[in-house]
């Protein structure tokens, strides 16, 4: 067997030089003498040509170097050469880009087995054939005495049921096999690496002697016993061997059991330990056998069992599943001449099929130990499978419907790769059964594959379906994947390039990859029907019962889904796929996890209809009704229809996104007896992070029944607001022409639902529970020459406008009120007299409270007077030395501050506003993205202080806009699209942070396409501007642009900085590995927002009982909500008129107070989200003593030295101590205490 | 852990002010020298600082606690004898920055003195008094009520505290060797009643932002009304100086923009006969591609750039190789 090994080896040799031959010749003619020797002397250009197209890509690297060893100006002088010309097209026209190819060269040496290490196991293979070869036959017997023989010696023989009892009356044999074939990938070298370090394999065909009993499953019985004797002598110290040996059954089945050959490291010369690899010994029968084939066929009947308990009809019943698992033991060998030769006719075959699995594995369609698809564990045949559909095409009396044209033979990897996922993409193998074109006609129809499999596909060597043992929910998740993959890869931006994503990244994670994931434990399942036979064609109950579930769930789900996943580990440390010898049956894992791919359109349809109720066809009716039990019932709708139909109950709009998740329990429980406490799911966890506590919303819901509450509620106040300003045109000077809102409460992207506060709901609430969110909005009112042309007076004339406003609204509308608020309260703002700062405050009769502001655009104007180098007058020539002094002057500084905010305010913010707003109707899961990523940045103490909210939506928001394409459009979005977008917040939500845990800002910004596809020249001239970026970077560290915000600073400005950002950073990665523990069960949605407070040097922290905001604290204490707290008499001393005051949040004006104070000292963090505690961390460079100087910018002790010298010197260190009671006193009344950490 | 004795560093006298039991703060003083170049205010300043500071009964302080009001500093340096008021880092700058504009808008700097008494004072009232000593007619500025609070600066600021008597530096000494409690005054709240009352603060009654508002409109008007007397530029009048020149402005397209002098237009208009708007690029007149040699260079360079470009994806890509970025698992 060996020699036939090596002189396949040989043959493959050659024939991978004989291509390059001809190729080198016609190329450069030089090529030819230079061959002989193997890749490493292929030095020319037309060696580097070859590679590319055989996939001996291993020294990649040489061409670059003797590239680079020409001296470099004749690089840049002399025109490329026609071979490398030749290289380059073909790199950019065969790929998708130069560099893409580069890369995939770069990537494929990596995934491939080192052949240096193969030796050993050569030498292995040789020992294993002669010892095979040698071994005695075993007499004939029954099979229960030879198990039991065996079990004697501690091997367990893995028969299958129906089990074999005492009064079977055939025997079972051993005689040594007929033939050993190495099968599988290894011989013809495609192996590639499998994910989580597991071991390649490799297969070893083993000859049974002939069988022709192929019914009831005594061939499988046959063939248990034959492993058996076979891993009972494999194992016996004698054979030399030195390998654990262990039972493996594919995809759990029985039936299909092999022998893993796992080697003792022991340093001898057939210890293949390093090559990480292990021999599987698959027995097979040949392709000669006596076995009739047509007798295979899928709608044949081979288990035919003499039950009492089943009825006569069943017995005769197909039995398509165990003919395909007959038919797999008939087909290893003849597979490997196939694909042989598909490698051998084919250039790019291998490298695709490389690309092909790769691109599997990372996501989970295959063996690993995380989470994996169910069915796809041992698919290796199915890739080359469909490999060989594109390029073959199918048999031209298949289905009729799709027809594709088969590929040519010439088409790069990369081609035959998309080519690949184009057609998993499109084609559906349940409704259209594909037959692989084969030079031999197929045995069996195309109709008796459609009508016994679900999904079809059979390759052209044999007669095995490829994808008979996948539930169809897990093809759809195949089919899902491709056509995501592809939609990356055709996507117009090619700033980006997509190769990490599609060939690096694990996509292995539930968390971005579903939107609704279940845990369920399946220890007490038990399907509601089934049946014997169905179960014995399966060959594992479990099995049957998975494959029964998903059916049933993809048939429930409907179009609500795109995809319905199982997903399992193939193989865990603790629960590993191969098993000892002593077990003869595989173990089943109890849990499961289930994974949905929502359709966004139709996902959360609350009624679901069914046939009508006078229909003729009952035989529908009657299957609706067994579909969903209780829950089906007779309804009349609106348009008089009366149908059979289900209706989900849905209380509130959070709760709608459930409906899917409301299917599948429905279902789990109908049909399989799980209730409640064996299906988990996370999303009503997710949901409570961003709700009020219980008892508060209810009282909110009680109260502001009428006006309505959340964002429709605002809205509608919104709108009201306007109407009544509008209606006091006749008392304004100037007639308004536009109110912008720019809040999130209005964008639906406000972490908690926007609640009114009245003074009476104010009451009954508890003092720490009443905090009013104010909603901003800007008036705009007509052009008018009447404003006086000064900043200060502008100011002024704004104030008087609020005025007359707030004068006119009390009168017009009874029950509101009005104020005009001078400004924010902090000290900078209030020296600096240019600046926008007074606002109007509105608090309407429902309790909605509004911050108002008036945009006048001739500040702009008046700003840039000052800010421009001409000074006011451009004609004036204002001499540079007063022109630096300007610069330093604080005139100057002011109109920087005020134009920087001028510009956000009013241009930047409702533009924003627009486009975010616009999303989050186009896309229903935006909103939630956005309201649990900002209520993560909170409850890690980031967002506020150091991360604006803008650039959260911003964040949130690349993930819908994608490349642009739809911003905006009213156009129906196509489905692949769709697909890519996540459907529910939980999805978005792990994507963002994903994404913050990986993201790179060091290296550049991130483009957000909010107002539509970026334009080429954007794109261009991004790469120009970027040398200055770093000047401009010394605030903010992210760099988040816009179409209308080319430096992408307008929202990160204030921060996060290198620090926070570093910090942002570890935060989310630390979060993101806190989120893969949904894998192992450990998981909970609040530990996601509980923040380590370990690392600040000091906590400082704060009463609960006085903070307003307290109430939307994370883990807000129920005791400390109370009404009757202990301060009762200092509430009720306080005046009514006080208990609403929108906007007052202590804690959070303290918080602004001391990151200002002690910008230089330490550097504070807080949850502006009824946070009850601040942390800070010292500025390290500050615990060092340093000489005095006044305007040092902290408070400072001298230092003391022993000898004194300190004082001389005049050194001076941190004053922690005084700091931090200067804290205390600042925020008397707040602060409960303050609490060092480390000094 | 506080020293006992009077400490100096680089000659500044250490004050230690104790906060509570456990925390001490720690005050740099010494007595004001007027220097002769004061870099932060500017050269026009430097003969005020005289009148504003008094040398020898002025204190500087270095380190003042961030919340510390006038009150507070005044009742910390009664020991040493009455303050006349405390000027805090903050204040002077402006103020100086004040002076200099009052300084150019009119000629005599004689009411200095009681526009002193107003420091802390709204700006715009202390303009306001100051044109009252002048001219009576000056319309006055209703300030908007507010209740005392607190100002919380940044960390590690300065402030002079001028006492009345010069006798009073010198007392400053031994108040430095023991630690004294800082006196919180009362008056104006701390903390949470701070926030309240600043809360309150920036909301004053309706009514009194009118008054407020149409004084100071009225006050902006006779300013520019005034300003406007004042002014020598005014449109399409020559503006000629003591020498005989005329001044010539430029502007526009037409030089026709501007207020005052004579016009003349923009150097750019000059230049190109175009004003301000950008035209489309005139089209080249010879053709590209006309000649063989050009054809032929252009084929050259493409493919020049071609194969630059080809050997920069493999450098980027030898280099990803490089750190390890093609194992994908």
């Amino acid at each position: 067997m060996a020699l036939n090994l090596k002189r396949k080896r040989g043959e493959d040799e050659r024939s991978r030089k004989a291509p390059k031959l001809e190729e080198g010749s016609d190329i450069s003619g030089s090529g030819s003498e230079a061959d002989d020797s193997g890749d490493e002397v292929m030095q020319d250009l037309s060696g580097d040509e070859g590679e590319e197209e055989w996939g001996g890509v291993g020294d990649e690297a040489q061409p670059v170097k003797s590239a680079h060893n020409e001296p470099t100006s004749s690089i840049s002088k002399k025109p490329p050469t026609g071979g490398e010309l030749r290289a380059i097209r073909e790199a950019t026209d065969l790929y998708r880009s130069s560099s893409f190819k580069l890369q995939i060269d770069a990537l494929l040496p990596n995934i491939r087995p080192k052949l240096s290490r193969a030796p050993p196991l050569e030498k292995f293979l040789l020992k294993l054939h002669t010892f095979l070869k040698g071994l005695p036959s075993v007499e004939p017997q029954h099979p229960l005495d030879a198990s039991r023989k065996l079990l004697s010696k501690g091997v367990a023989v893995p028969y299958c049921s129906p089990l074999p009892i005492e009064d079977t009356n055939w025997k079972v044999a051993f005689e040594a096999p007929d033939d050993i074939t190495l099968v599988g990938s290894w011989p013809n070298k495609i192996s590639i690496k499998p994910k989580d370090g597991q071991k390649y394999g490799v297969d070893v065909a083993v000859q049974m002697p002939d069988e022709k009993d192929y019914l009831n499953g005594r061939f499988f019985q046959k063939k248990a016993f034959y492993l058996a004797i076979l891993a009972n002598s494999i194992r016996n110290p004698k054979s030399g061997l030195n390998v654990d040996v262990h039972y493996e059954s594919t995809s759990g089945d029985p039936r299909l059991t092999k022998l893993v050959l796992v080697p003792k490291s022991d340093g001898s010369q057939t210890d293949f330990t390093k090559l990480n690899a292990r021999v599987c010994i698959i027995p097979t029968t040949s392709t000669n056998s006596p076995i009739p084939l047509h007798r295979l066929s899928p709608a044949h009947a081979n288990i035919r069992i003499n039950s009492t308990k089943t009825s006569g009809e069943d017995t005769h019943s197909p039995t398509p599943v165990y003919n395909n698992a007959l038919l797999t033991s008939l087909s290893p060998k003849p597979h490997l001449l196939s694909t042989y030769n598909s490698i051998h006719s084919i250039p790019a075959f291998a490298d695709a099929l490389s690309l092909l699995r790769l691109w599997a594995n990372q996501r989970g369609f295959g063996e690993g130990s995380r989470l994996c698809v169910k069915g796809f564990e041992s698919s290796g045949p199915l890739w080359s499978g469909l490999l060989e559909l594109v390029i073959d095409g199918e048999e031209p009396s298949t289905s009729a419907a799709s027809k594709r044209k088969a590929l040519g033979k010439g088409l790069s990897s990369y081609q035959l790769f998309k080519a690949v996922l184009d057609c998993l993409a499109k084609h559906d193998f349940s409704k259209h059964p594909a037959l692989i074109k084969s030079t031999a006609n197929h045995k069996f129809s195309v109709n008796e594959f459609k009508e016994h499999h679900s999904a079809t596909l059979v390759d052209s060597s044999s007669l095995v379906n490829l994808v008979a043992y996948l539930p169809l929910g897990c093809l759809d998740l195949l089919r899902h994947e491709a056509s995501k993959t592809l939609e990356i890869l055709n996507s117009a931006s090619l700033a980006v390039d997509p190769f990490t994503d599609v060939f690096l990244h694990d996509h292995r994670d539930t968390a971005t990859r579903f939107d609704v994931i279940f845990q369920v434990d399946l220890s007490t399942a038990k399907a509601r029907e089934s049946s014997l036979h169905q179960s014995l064609d399966f060959g594992s109950p479990t099995d049957y019962l998975l494959y029964n579930m998903n059916t049933i769930l993809r048939k429930a789900l409907g179009d609500r889904t795109r995809a319905v996943a199982f997903l399992q580990p193939s193989s865990t440390p603790s629960n590993p796929s191969t098993r000892p010898l002593t077990q003869a049956h595989p173990s089943t894992s109890s849990t499961i996890f289930i994974g949905l791919v929502l359709d966004p359109n139709n996902a959360f349809q609350l009624v679901q209809h069914g046939p009508p109720a006078d229909s003729t066809d009952t035989a529908a009716l009657n299957e609706f009704r067994e579909l969903w039990g209780s829950k089906s019932e007779m309804r009349r709708f609106k348009d008089g229809r009366i149908t059979e139909s289900v209706v989900w109950d849905v209380k509130t709009a959070d709760e709608r996104s459930h409906v899917p998740a409301m299917v599948v329990r429905h279902i789990l429980q109908w049909h399989f007896g799980l209730d409640e406490s064996h299906v988990q799911t996370w999303q009503s966890d997710y949901d409570s992070v961003i709700r009020l506590p219980k008892e508060i919303a209810a009282r909110y819901v009680q109260v502001a029944a009428g006006s309505g509450v959340g964002f429709k509620g605002a809205i509608k106040a919104f709108d009201g607001l306007v109407k009544a300003v509008k209606a006091l045109d006749d008392k304004l000077p100037l007639s308004l022409v536009s109110v912008s809102p720019v809040s999130e409460s209005l964008r639906y992207t406000s972490t908690f639902n926007p609640v009114p506060l009245t003074p009476a709901l104010a009451a009954s609430l508890p003092p720490n529970a009443r905090y009013s969110q104010p909603i901003s909005i800007v008036f705009e009112f007509e052009k008018s020459a009447k404003w006086p042309d000064d900043l200060r007076a502008i100011q002024k004339i704004k104030l008087a406008f609020f005025e007359g406003i707030a004068a006119g609204l009390m009168e017009s509308v009874p029950g509101l009120k009005a104020s005009v608020v001078l400004g924010s309260g902090d000290l900078k703002e209030a020296n600096n007299e240019l600046l926008d700062k007074a606002f109007l405050e509105i608090v309407t009769p429902e309790g909605w409270a509004f911050h108002a502001r008036i945009w006048h655009d001739r500040e702009a104007t008046l700003l840039d007077r000052i800010l421009d180098d001409k000074g006011p007058m451009p004609h004036i020539v204002v001499s540079k030395k007063r022109k630096q002094a300007e610069r330093k002057g604080k005139e100057y500084l002011d109109a920087v501050e005020a134009k920087e905010v001028y510009e956000r305010r009013y241009l930047h913010a409702p533009r924003h506003h627009r486009a975010i707003a616009a999303l989050a109707h186009q896309y229903s899961a935006f909103s939630g993205t956005c309201r649990l990523v900002k209520r993560w940045f909170a409850s890690h103490w980031l967002l506020g202080g150091h991360v604006s909210e803008e650039v959260v939506e911003l964040l949130c928001a690349q993930f819908f806009v994608g490349d642009g394409k739809f911003v905006g459009s009213d156009a129906e979005i196509p489905a692949s699209t769709l697909a890519v977008v996540p459907s529910t917040k939980e999805r978005g939500f792990a994507t963002v942070i994903r994404f913050l845990s990986e993201w790179k800002w060091e290296d550049g910004g991130l483009w957000v396409c909010l107002y539509g596809p970026r334009k080429e020249e954007e794109a261009e001239g991004e790469g120009a501007s970027k040398p200055d970026l770093p000047k401009a970077s010394t605030a903010g560290a992210w760099i988040v642009s816009t179409e209308v915000d080319q430096g992408g600073k307008m929202w990160s400005k204030g921060g996060p900085d290198a620090i926070v950002a570093r910090r942002v950073r570890a935060l989310a990665g630390a979060t993101w590995k806190y989120l893969q523990t949904i894998e192992d069960g450990t998981f909970n949605v609040k530990g996601l927002f509980i923040h380590p407070t370990e690392d600040y040097d000091f906590l400082v922290q704060l009463n609960p009982s006085v903070l307003p905001r307290y109430v939307h604290n994370i883990a807000a204490d129920e005791k400390l909500l109370n009404k009757s707290g202990k301060f009762a008499n200092a509430v009720a001393k306080n005046q009514d008129q006080e208990l609403v005051r929108p906007g007052f949040d202590p804690a959070r004006s303290l918080f602004n107070d001391l990151q200002t104070t002690y910008s230089d000292t330490f550097r504070i963090f807080y949850d502006p989200y009824g946070g009850d505690m601040f942390g800070a961390v010292w500025d390290p460079t500050l615990k060092e003593p340093r000489s005095f100087r006044v305007l040092g910018g902290f408070s400072s002790l001298p230092a003391k030295e022993e000898n004194g010298k300190a004082k001389d010197r005049g050194l001076v260190t941190l004053n922690d101590a005084g700091v931090l009671g200067e804290i205390q006193r600042l925020g008397s009344g707040l602060v409960k205490s303050v609490v060092k950490q480390y000094s | 852990m506080a020293p006992s004795t009077s400490t100096t560093v680089n000659g500044f006298t250490v004050l230690q002010v104790a906060y509570s039991s456990s925390s001490t703060h720690y005050i740099y003083s010494r007595k004001h020298i007027a220097k002769k170049t004061d870099t932060s205010t500017g050269s026009t300043s430097k003969r005020k600082t005289g009148a504003d500071l008094p040398t020898g009964r002025t204190l500087f302080l270095v380190n003042v606690p961030p919340d510390a009001t006038e009150r507070e500093l005044v009742l910390l340096f009664k020991p040493c004898g009455t303050v006349e008021r405390v000027l805090f880092d903050f204040d002077v700058q402006e103020q100086q920055r004040d002076d200099d504009d009052s300084e150019l808008e009119d000629e005599d700097g004689a009411d200095e003195e009681d526009d002193m008494e107003v420091a802390n004072a709204e700006e715009s009232s202390r303009r306001k008094r100051r044109r009252l000593a002048k001219e009576n007619q000056v319309p006055k500025v209703v300030s908007l009520p507010e209740t005392p609070h607190r100002t919380i600066r940044k960390t590690g600021l300065t402030a002079y505290v001028i006492f009345l008597d010069e006798s009073s530096l010198d007392r400053i000494a031994s108040l430095s060797s023991k630690t004294r409690p800082w006196p919180t005054s009362s008056e104006e709240p701390s903390g949470l009643e701070h926030y309240a009352a600043m809360y309150q603060n920036l909301r004053p009654p309706l009514d009194s932002i009118r008054e407020h508002v149409d004084s100071y409109m009225e006050l902006f008007e006779y300013k520019l009304a005034k300003s406007k007397q004042k002014s020598q530029y005014r449109k399409g009048e020559a503006i000629v100086d003591e020498d005989g020149f005329t001044l010539v402005t430029r502007g526009g397209a037409y030089g026709k923009t501007l207020g005052g002098g004579v016009g003349v237009a923009t150097k750019r208009f000059q230049r190109s006969g175009e004003t301000a708007r950008r035209r489309p690029k005139k089209e080249k007149k010879e053709k590209e591609g006309f000649y063989a040699f050009q054809r032929a260079e252009k084929q050259r360079t493409e493919l020049l750039n071609l194969k630059q470009k080809w050997e920069e994806d493999k450098a980027k890509v030898e280099k990803l190789k490089q750190s390890r970025k093609f194992k994908p698992y």
